[in-house]
């Protein structure tokens, strides 16, 4: 049975417009805290926003989230990985925008920019899902400073990012810099018994 | 494009020469994106002119053009300006255009002229000049002239990055006016030209970057 975990939302009562959030998710229990925390923003807070997919495709996302009945109608996906699949990108949702590949990270920001310009919500976030997929395609230097850019870009803007990652499938570097801008963190992370 | 679209919502008059695809082609592709309305070109806000029909009005349908026939081209592109009114213009290019011009001398004279009479009717003009691999010598135009005679310089062109290429924005150049110089990425949007600065740690590749393409 999925179960949201509640103490997300409580958390997410006190961050603003303008916070960067730091998602820690395990390998295992990513798509739970990812679910946990796109719901209260957009049922409790009436956000909408755009979700970056370089972990996984869009669809399948989507799928996901209409499966545990959340409505993503409100939220753009940026599908960063279906071009590199033939066929990726023949699909029939309208709020899907393919990017050439998780290393056009101006195209990626700039394709955000341009679908915040567009949407009618007045609150918004930017879900990036994830670090570590992106971290397997860039170089460390480049993926810090994207990160760097991201947070203060939206920051500026007053449009919540939330950032996931995989904290043991990151480089040290870009998780380094992470702790250091990110606003607020929710740890959820995988807790290795030895 | 764009630069006349946003002059005629300010009800600016504004003109196109175009030689290096037909009008209609050009307003065709155009067409897709939201910034832009037709009405524009209905109403005579927007002018856009072949100058393959230039050519033939002016009866310059010779391979190359003397001292002559340029001055006539000058005085022609002047004449419409004036009568119109226009404030915002483009030529598209300058470098199909300086092709039948076969002295430097002459390429640097026909666009010190024509810049020198536009300004002075209040013109702003944007003059398209191609870099091609063949013509890197050349720095930032085809002709080496264009460069020196103009006040700002806007070079585009593609950033390579492991087998994709990005579309990069550069003011190497602008007259009067403080700017950045920095490559910024820029994405075509329906609602226009959107540019961020390109990644310093991205750029590592930039001697495969492909100017003017």
């Amino acid at each position: 049975m999925f179960e949201l975990d509640q103490r997300i939302a409580e958390q997410l009562t006190q961050v603003s417009l303008g916070s960067a959030v730091q998602v820690r998710v395990g390998t295992s229990n990513s798509f739970m805290v990812t679910a946990s925390t796109i719901l209260p923003l957009m049922q409790m807070f009436e956000m909408g926003g755009v979700y970056i997919s370089a972990s996984r495709g869009a669809v399948e996302i989507i799928q996901a989230f209409e499966a545990v009945g959340i409505d993503v109608s409100n939220i753009h996906f940026l599908d960063l990985v279906s071009s590199g699949v033939l066929g990726g990108t023949d699909v029939e949702y309208p709020n899907i925008t393919f990017i050439d590949s998780p290393i056009m990270l101006e195209s990626t920001l700039l394709r955000t920019l341009y679908v915040l310009r567009t949407v009618n919500s007045q609150r918004n976030f930017v879900f990036l899902d994830s670090v570590n997929a992106l971290a397997i395609y860039n170089d460390d230097r480049m993926l810090a400073e994207y990160l760097h850019t991201f947070i203060n870009t939206f920051r500026q803007r007053e449009v919540l990012s939330v950032i996931l990652n995989v904290p043991d499938q990151t480089p040290p570097l870009v998780l380094a810099n992470l702790d250091t801008y990110c606003t607020d963190i929710v740890d959820r992370g995988q807790v290795v018994l030895m | 494009m764009e630069f006349l679209v946003r002059g005629a919502l300010a009800g600016e008059a504004c003109a196109h020469f175009t030689a290096t695809e037909p009008s209609v082609k050009l307003l065709e592709n155009i067409r897709q994106y939201a910034f832009f309305d037709m009405n524009m070109v209905d109403s005579g806000l927007i002018n856009v002119f072949d100058m393959d029909v230039l050519y033939s009005w002016l009866g310059l349908d010779k391979a190359s053009f003397d001292l002559d026939d340029v001055h006539a081209l000058i005085k022609s592109i002047v004449d419409i300006v004036n009568t119109i009114g226009v404030t915002r213009l483009v030529i598209d290019s300058v470098t199909t255009l300086c092709y039948k011009i076969k002295s430097e001398q002459l390429i640097r004279d026909f666009l010190f002229t024509l810049g020198k009479k536009l300004a002075t009717l209040g013109c702003t003009t944007i003059l398209i000049s191609e870099i091609t691999s063949a013509t890197e010598n050349a720095h930032w135009s085809s002709f080496g002239v264009e460069e020196a005679i103009a006040d700002g310089i806007i070079v585009m062109g593609d950033a390579e990055r492991m087998g994709h290429l990005l579309r990069f924005l550069q003011v190497v150049k602008m007259r009067g006016t403080a700017h950045s110089r920095a490559k910024h990425a820029i994405e075509l949007t329906p609602l226009g030209v959107m540019l961020i600065p390109m990644l310093k740690w991205g750029a590592s590749s930039d001697k495969n970057s492909r100017w003017g393409q």
